[in-house]
C-alpha cells in the first residue's frame, strides 16, 4: 500500500483534491534581538522582496531574493530565521508562555526552539530534547546564532522524558512524522501506509510520555507535518480516549480536524484541531490540548 | 582556577564582566552561564544550556558569539567598520584601514571587537599596526581572529576539525564565499 495513486485516493477520500504546491521561503523575525520593522528595512535595502504571512504575526515569505537569506549578516545576527510558514504555528498557540517551564520533546533543528524563546523573551526555562547526537550540534548552532539562552538541551528520547523528573506547563510536541510530497520531491516513492502506522505508534508513545510531565492544566501542542489521518487525527483521537487530555479550541489558519476519517467516526472535538491542506504552505496538522487535573 | 580562561579572554579587550560565578557552570570542556531559573531547575546531564560561553581545548580558548556580545556591551576595544568592510569580514577578511569608522586609539598587538555601523558585533581581530600613526588607508589594519560566518562554515566543516582560537589567528579557518554582492 504505497505509491503516488494509492495516497493521492486517500486525500481524495478525506475530501481534499492533490494539487503540486511551489512552496515559497518564509521568515520569523527574532523580535528578542530586534524589532520588526529595522529587520524589514534593512533586508528590503539589501534588495530583498517580503510579503506579510497574514495568518502570522512576525513572518514574511520571501518574494524575491538574488542571494540566500541564509547568509546575510542579519541572519549570522539571529535577527530573523528561516521557518516554513505553517511550522510557524504551533509554537504560537500557548496561551501564555512568559517564565513558564516548557518543554520541546523532539527539538532538532531547533527553529521552533527558537521560536519559544524568542515568544518567552528568554524568560523561564525550555527543556529541550533530541535524540540524535549529529542534529544536536545544529541545534547548539541555532541556539547560539539566535542568542537564545533559557535552553537546555538533553541527548534524550521524547519516549523517556519523566526521566528529567521534571513537570511542565506547556508541552510542544512537534513529533517525528512522515512529512509530506510538498517538502519532499520523492516522497511517494519512498512512503508506505507501513511507514506511516510505524510512525503513528511512536507518536503516541511520545503522546503518553509527554502527558506524565505535564502538569495538571498544563497545554500540550502537537504537531506533524504529514497529511495522514493515522499520525494526526487519529493519534488524537486515541489520547482523548486513553490519556487525561482533552481537545482546546485554537484560532489559527487551517481547516477544522476530520471526524470521520475512511468512514470511522472519531471524537467531536477533534474538529477544534486544525488540518493545513498543501497551498500558501506545506501540510501540516496541529492540535492543542490540555492535561485534565 | 575556575574560570580563568573567559576571565584572561575578556582581559585581552581591556574589558571586565562582573560574572556571578555560581551561575558559570563548566560542562566537559565548555562553559556555560545559567539563569537562576535554569540553574535550580535543569538537571545535570546538559549537552548545551543557557549562554554558552566558550570552550577549552589544550591551550586555547575558543569563545562564543555570545560572549562576545557581552564583551561589547562593556567598555571594551571596539572598531566600528563600514558596511563593505563588516561584509568582508564576515567573509573571513582582515579588515583595512580605511574601512574603519570609528576607535583609532588601538595599538598593534591589541585584540579588538568588531562591530557594524549597527553596533553589533561581528567577531574579533588583533591590530596589526598602530592605528593612530598609520597614514596608509590600503594596509591592512586588523587581521581576522573570528567572525560569525564561522555558523556557515561550521556546517561545511568536519565533525573534528577545529574552529578557530584566538591564539591560531585565523591561520585554520576556510574561506568563506560570499552570496551577497
Amino acid at each position: 500500500m504505497s505509491g503516488k495513486e494509492f495516497f493521492v485516493n486517500r486525500y481524495r477520500k478525506l475530501g481534499w483534491t492533490y494539487k503540486q504546491v511551489k512552496l515559497k521561503q518564509a521568515i520569523r523575525i527574532n523580535t528578542m534581538n530586534a524589532g520588526r520593522d529595522e529587520v524589514v528595512s534593512r533586508l528590503q535595502s539589501l534588495g530583498v522582496a517580503l510579503e506579510k504571512i497574514p495568518f502570522l504575526e512576525d513572518d514574511y515569505w520571501i518574494c524575491k531574493s538574488n542571494f540566500s537569506v541564509g547568509a546575510t549578516a542579519e541572519y549570522l545576527l539571529g535577527l530573523y530565521s528561516i521557518q516554513e510558514a505553517a511550522a510557524q504555528i504551533p509554537a504560537t498557540l500557548f496561551a501564555e508562555l512568559e517564565d513558564k517551564t516548557v518543554l520541546d520533546s523532539c527539538a532538532s533543528p531547533g527553529g521552533k526552539t527558537v521560536q519559544l524563546a524568542d515568544i518567552m523573551n528568554n524568560s523561564g526555562v525550555i527543556v529541550a530534547l533530541e535524540l540524535k547526537k549529529r542534529k544536536m550540534f545544529a541545534l547548539a548552532n541555532q541556539l547560539e546564532r539566535c542568542r537564545v539562552t533559557n535552553t537546555a538541551v538533553y541527548q534524550m528520547d521524547a519516549r523517556e522524558a519523566s526521566k528529567l523528573k521534571m513537570k511542565f506547563d506547556c508541552v510542544l510536541l512537534d513529533v517525528p512524522c512522515s512529512g509530506n510530497y510538498v517538502t519532499d520531491k520523492d516522497w511517494f516513492n519512498k512512503r508506505s501506509l507501513e511507514d506511516v502506522e510505524r510512525n503513528a505508534r511512536r507518536q503516541r508513545q511520545i503522546l503518553a510520555e509527554a502527558v506524565k510531565v505535564t502538569k495538571d492544566d498544563g497545554e500540550l501542542v502537537y504537531a506533524t507535518c504529514s497529511l495522514e489521518p493515522e499520525e494526526n487525527e487519529l493519534n488524537i483521537d486515541w489520547a482523548i480516549a486513553n490519556l487525561n487530555v482533552k481537545v482546546e479550541e485554537i484560532n489559527c489558519h487551517g481547516e477544522g480536524g476530520l471526524t470521520n476519517v475512511f468512514g470511522r467516526e472519531l471524537d467531536r472535538s477533534i474538529e477544534k484541531c486544525r488540518r493545513i491542506w498543501p497551498g500558501q504552505t506545506q501540510g501540516f496538522f496541529v492540535c492543542k490540548l490540555r492535561r485534565q487535573a | 582556577m575556575r574560570m580563568k580562561e573567559i576571565k584572561d579572554f575578556v582581559a585581552q579587550f581591556n574589558a571586565r564582566i562582573p560574572w556571578d560565578e555560581s551561575l558559570i557552570v563548566r560542562n566537559r570542556n565548555r562553559y556555560y552561564l545559567l539563569s537562576k531559573k535554569l540553574k535550580q531547575q535543569v538537571p545535570k546531564g546538559f549537552f548545551y544550556a543557557g549562554a554558552y560561553l566558550g570552550a577549552v581545548k589544550g591551550a586555547s580558548f575558543f569563545p562564543s558569539f555570545l560572549l562576545l556580545t557581552m564583551i561589547a556591551e562593556t567598555k571594551a576595544n571596539k572598531l566600528v567598520v563600514d558596511k563593505k568592510t563588516a561584509w568582508l569580514f564576515i567573509c573571513g577578511r582582515d579588515i583595512f584601514k580605511r574601512g574603519i569608522l570609528k576607535g583609532d586609539n588601538l595599538k598593534k598587538g591589541d585584540y579588538t571587537l568588531i562591530l557594524n555601523e549597527h553596533n553589533e558585533c561581528l567577531g574579533f581581530g588583533k591590530i596589526t599596526c598602530n592605528l593612530r600613526g598609520e597614514t596608509d588607508a590600503n594596509k591592512v589594519a586588523v587581521k581576522n581572529i573570528l567572525d560569525i560566518g564561522d555558523f556557515l562554515r561550521r556546517e561545511k566543516r568536519k565533525p573534528k576539525q577545529q574552529k578557530s582560537s584566538h591564539k591560531l589567528q585565523g591561520g585554520n579557518r576556510e574561506s568563506c564565499k560570499p552570496v551577497r554582492k
